[in-house]
């Protein structure tokens, strides 16, 4: 049927009623012409009507006729049962309402978590042409990625010909002078064609120019148009005055349009210049991306990066540098790291095994009505109603019932999306834009579609099995032996399916509860952070950041409720990405190592102990002799590589950027002593050798204050924030809190399946102890006549009551063991996730076993306690 | 039981009325039964209404319109009319319809 007949079949239906009439009216004047033309044939007026009707043929089958070639017959059929439908669950609402809410359950949970996927993994990034868009990294070593240096970069620009736009980039802080005090305004420093490579543009304003990434330009930023609703109120004005960051005029010349930008932490965006320093530096500290050009592709342009380098091989500071190559990644492979899109599988993975057990159950549920309606199905059987046509009928009313169940479950999953945002924005990159949308929607449609059919058929067909009538002789009561049996098989799949929820939920809480046991080999009590940033404009030198750091030392010594505090370039659990080499005299190759500059204070404030020779001191000044400190493991590893077996006393190089980290440095410096191992990577992972600085020897501009306090938090903070302001009351004290805080955030990777999985498998679960509840109460109904004989024969309330509870109790058996082999299928897929804990974990699966079989027994008891209470002269002479 | 050869062949009532349409102009329901009788004459039995039918189909295609009128005796009736894509539509099937009776031809003609 051609697309245009199908529109006018639908606008008929609606035009229905006048189309009959007109029809009618055009057969009565059809039917006078011919009474005429008889008439004039000198017929009867009698016989002339007679023939006039004979010609025409049968009025009722023309109409007919008419009618269906007119509408769309099946439509008109399908709104008639989807009529019907309704009326059927409006007749039976607590059937009704238990039906949607196990749907909208089911369908909810999996639309949302199918929203996360369609944001994170299948719609592409929110950028012009984004495959086109990659990242650029040196890669010493396979597998690793690295920061590149100013003169590297500016080599690629040159030489990278593929390339449409390439820009290098910096984070930054500042401080944004605001009315009620200086708030932090986290930004980048990017050169001029950053947003060429992004393909993003400005609502107001335009974004830089060519010549303002060069020195002595204009101050200028652009600000993203979150950062200029958030920070400035949406001023239209905002171009034509300037702003005060750290101290310093800026004028702004454009607001980017809403978009991706938006849910990054980058508020704004500044030039970065390279100075002649910045020209000769070593450090690597750029992070770099380009856009391919249109007639290339990322292939192409990663064989010429990868030739370049080995073409131009400089002269490096490191061997490994040289060993490395250059590395060409898609922005969208590095913006969903494969850990994400690992968990978001799993996540897919258990909502799908929710959505199974959803179609389980409503299955059960349609077939335990269809039993009892078996006699009106008869009827209609009857009268003449084909068994196509009544199951088109029952499908249609399973249809109608997913229909509000997708509706209910897009209410649903609007709820649950809108419950995580905090915690989704922190675990998806800034580019996932989650949210119901079109694809979202097709996708719960297909789930619908998917339930109605995989819920409805079977049903469908069992209602209308068998002889009509017996069905109409006798009462629903009757009902086949495989009816039954195939109930049973259902619910022995929904509890092997939520057996393998509650035991992978379970094996991860197990985890968890090994990762919060772990030693955290720091002090983290009563302990609050917060982290400093010394902008460029007043804190030129590193001169002027040694005077701050004593001056502030000092204030927070004079401020009462602190017991101790500590500066630190990198707070503990978390990942020190400062790299740095050590030379020792004689060994070819320097050690590799991770450099932490901390001041006196943060080996006690942390509880640290010092294991051989001494900590940081105070007396550790600029001027004064150069000094580390090192972990265990470089004191290992210095062992291992360069046969140093008493490192302490020794002289070795150091690499070390200068305080505007354009310079590498090599540095003479005595190590002094050895501290215990303190956590910088994931549990379960070795701790990488560790070297630590003494902060006044080697100063930084970003560097956290860690204070331990034995007063309450808000009195603490106001302190802290009080020092703060009296030495310097332009800074902002930012991302301030505690170190239990930090410590469970960073562990939160491991924690967010645990719970996500634990709420499924407790939707799961419910779900099944409801489908078995039925199967049950079904037995029991049905076999209400042969139990009351049973009593009246003296059997006790108490061997009724075992023998069903023994009923429960083995299909929940049988569930448990393909349960049990769906767990050991998927053990290779739960190791990833698991610290110490087996997939295979007694503990866990004897416990999910456990409380399988509990929740069985008690799915089981109600309906076997009615059962136990069967009056035997009630129901007999009843049945 | 051979009906067959008393009705219309299946498909070819809309062709009959497009053709009619076509060569009479502006007919009304009745006039455009009784000009097919004609023209068949008794080698085919056609029962009037189920021209009817065939007028909806027409009309939903697009290739026919209607509008009520005023028939010769002073009735009111339906006047259907050929559109332009009805014209168009009857010489493509008129084409089709020459096509295949060419090629029944041809083939008794060969197995004669």
């Amino acid at each position: 049927m051609s697309a245009r007949r199908t529109l006018r079949g639908l606008l008929a239906i609606f035009r229905n009623r006048r189309a009959e009439t007109e029809l009618a009216e055009e057969i009565r004047s059809h039917l006078g012409c011919a009474e005429e033309d008889a008439l004039a044939r000198g017929i009867s007026p009698e016989e002339a009507r007679r023939e006039a009707r004979r010609l025409f043929g049968g009025i009722e089958q023309i109409k007919e006729a008419q009618r269906d070639s007119r509408g769309i017959a099946w439509l008109e059929t399908f709104i008639r049962d989807l009529r019907h439908g309704m009326a059927e669950l409006w007749r039976a609402p607590v059937f009704g309402l238990t039906i949607l809410s196990i749907l909208s359950l089911g369908i909810g949970g999996t639309i949302a978590m199918f929203s996360l996927m369609d944001a994170v993994m299948l719609r592409p990034l929110p950028f012009p042409d984004p495959d086109r868009i990659v990242g650029i990294w040196e890669a010493p070593r396979p597998g690793v990625t690295n920061a590149t240096t100013v003169p590297e970069f500016l080599v690629w620009k040159r030489l990278g010909t593929q390339f449409e736009a390439m820009s290098a980039e910096q984070l930054t802080l500042s401080a944004l002078n605001a009315s009620d005090g200086p708030l932090r305004m986290p930004g980048k420093l990017v050169t001029s064609e950053y947003f060429k490579v992004f393909g993003v543009r400005t609502a107001l304003g335009r974004t830089f120019a060519s010549g303002e990434d060069q020195p002595g330009a204009t101050r200028v930023i652009v600000l993203s148009h979150s950062g200029w609703e958030t920070y400035f109120g949406g001023d239209p004005e905002i171009l034509k005055h300037p702003v005060l960051l750290d101290g310093t005029q800026y004028q702004v010349i454009g607001v980017l349009q809403p978009g991706a930008f938006d849910r990054d932490a980058i508020k704004f965006w500044r030039p970065l210049v390279f100075t002649q320093e910045d020209k000769s530096s070593a450090a690597h500290r750029l992070t770099v991306y380009g856009r391919v050009r249109a007639d290339s592709n990322v292939a192409q342009a990663r064989e010429q990066m990868k030739a370049m380098h080995a073409a131009l091989l400089t002269r490096s500071l490191v061997d490994e540098d040289r060993a490395g190559t250059i590395e060409v990644q898609q922005l969208s492979f590095l913006l969903t790291g494969s850990n994400l899109r690992r968990s978001l599988e799993i996540g897919f993975g258990a909502v799908l095994v929710v959505l199974l057990i959803t179609c389980a159950n409503v299955a059960n549920l349609l077939f335990a009505r269809g039993a009892t309606r078996k006699s009106e199905l008869a009827v209609r059987a009857a009268v003449g109603a084909g068994r196509g046509r009544l199951v088109v009928q029952l499908l249609t009313e399973s249809l109608a019932l997913c229909l509000f169940g997708g509706v209910g479950g897009t209410a649903v999953a609007y709820a649950l999306l809108r419950l995580a945002e905090p915690f989704l924005a922190q675990a998806l990159p800034f580019t996932a834009d989650v949210g119901i949308n079109w694809h979202v929607l097709l996708f719960a449609a297909g789930a619908v579609t998917a339930v109605t059919l995989t819920a409805g058929t079977l049903p469908a067909f069992e209602a209308l099995r068998g002889d009509f009538a017996e069905a109409l002789k006798q009462t629903s009561r009757s009902s086949s032996s495989i009816h039954i049996r195939l109930r049973r098989a259902i619910v022995v799949a929904e509890v092997a399916l939520s057996l393998v929820l509650v035991a992978g939920a379970l094996l991860l809480v197990r985890s968890l509860r090994k990762l919060e046991q772990i030693d955290a080999r720091v002090r983290t009590d009563n302990v609050i952070t917060a982290s400093i940033f010394l902008p460029e404009h007043g804190y030129t030198n590193a001169e002027k950041a040694i005077v701050f750091y004593r001056a502030l030392s000092d204030r927070l010594r004079a401020t009462p409720g602190l017991a101790q505090f500590g500066f630190s370039t990198f707070l503990p659990f978390q990942w020190v990405n400062n790299g740095e080499g050590i030379f020792i005299p004689g060994a070819k190759n320097p050690v590799l190592v991770r450099c932490k500059r901390v001041d006196a204070g943060y080996f006690q404030t942390l509880g640290i102990p010092v294991l051989v020779g001494r900590g940081v001191s105070d007396q550790d000044r600029q001027r004064g002799a150069r000094v580390v400190v090192i972990n265990q493991a470089l004191a290992a590893r210095l062992a291992d590589v360069a046969h140093v077996q008493d490192p302490v006393g020794k002289s070795v190089r150091l690499t070390s950027e200068d305080y505007t980290q354009t310079q590498t440095l090599f540095v003479e410096v005595q190590i002094v002593g050895i501290v215990r191992n303190e956590r910088t990577t994931a549990p379960g992972m070795a701790e990488p050798p560790l070297v630590y600085v003494p902060l006044a020897q080697s100063p930084v501009p970003n560097f956290k204050l860690l204070i331990r306090s034995n007063g309450n938090e808000t009195s603490v903070i106001a302190g802290m924030r009080h020092a703060l302001r009296a030495v310097d009351p332009n800074l902002p004290l930012a991302d301030i809190a505690t170190l239990e805080q930090v410590r469970s955030e960073t562990f939160s990777a491991v924690r967010r399946p645990a719970w996500l999985i634990g709420a499924f498998a407790l939707v799961a679960i419910v779900l099944s102890a409801i489908g078995l509840y039925g199967v049950i109460s079904y037995t029991v109904a049905q076999r209400r006549v042969e139990l009351a004989i049973r009593i009246a024969l003296g059997a006790r309330s108490l061997d009724v009551l075992a023998q069903i509870l023994q009923s429960a109790f083995l299909m929940t058996a049988i569930g448990l063991g393909f349960g049990l082999l769906g767990v050991y299928l998927l053990t290779r897929t739960l190791r990833g996730f698991l610290f110490e804990v087996s997939p295979l974990d007694p503990v866990s699966l004897a416990a999910g076993c456990v409380l399988t079989i509990a929740m069985g027994l008690l799915a089981g008891f109600f309906p076997a306690r009615r059962a136990a209470r069967i009056d035997p002269a009630l129901d007999l002479r009843r049945g | 039981m051979s009906k067959a050869n008393s009705e219309i062949p299946h498909g070819t009532l809309d062709l009959l009325v497009l053709k009619c349409l076509d060569t009479m102009g502006p007919l009304h329901g009745y006039a455009i039964a009784r000009r097919i009788e004609q023209v068949v004459g008794d080698s085919m039995q056609l029962s009037q209404g189920s021209i009817y039918p065939a007028l909806v189909r027409l009309e939903q295609e697009g290739w026919i319109e209607a509008e009520w009128g005023l028939s010769d005796t002073n009735r009111k009736v339906k006047f259907y009319s050929l559109t332009k894509s009805g014209r168009k539509q009857l010489r493509v099937e008129v084409a089709n319809w020459e096509k295949a009776t060419a090629l029944v031809a041809r083939f008794f003609e060969a197995s004669r």
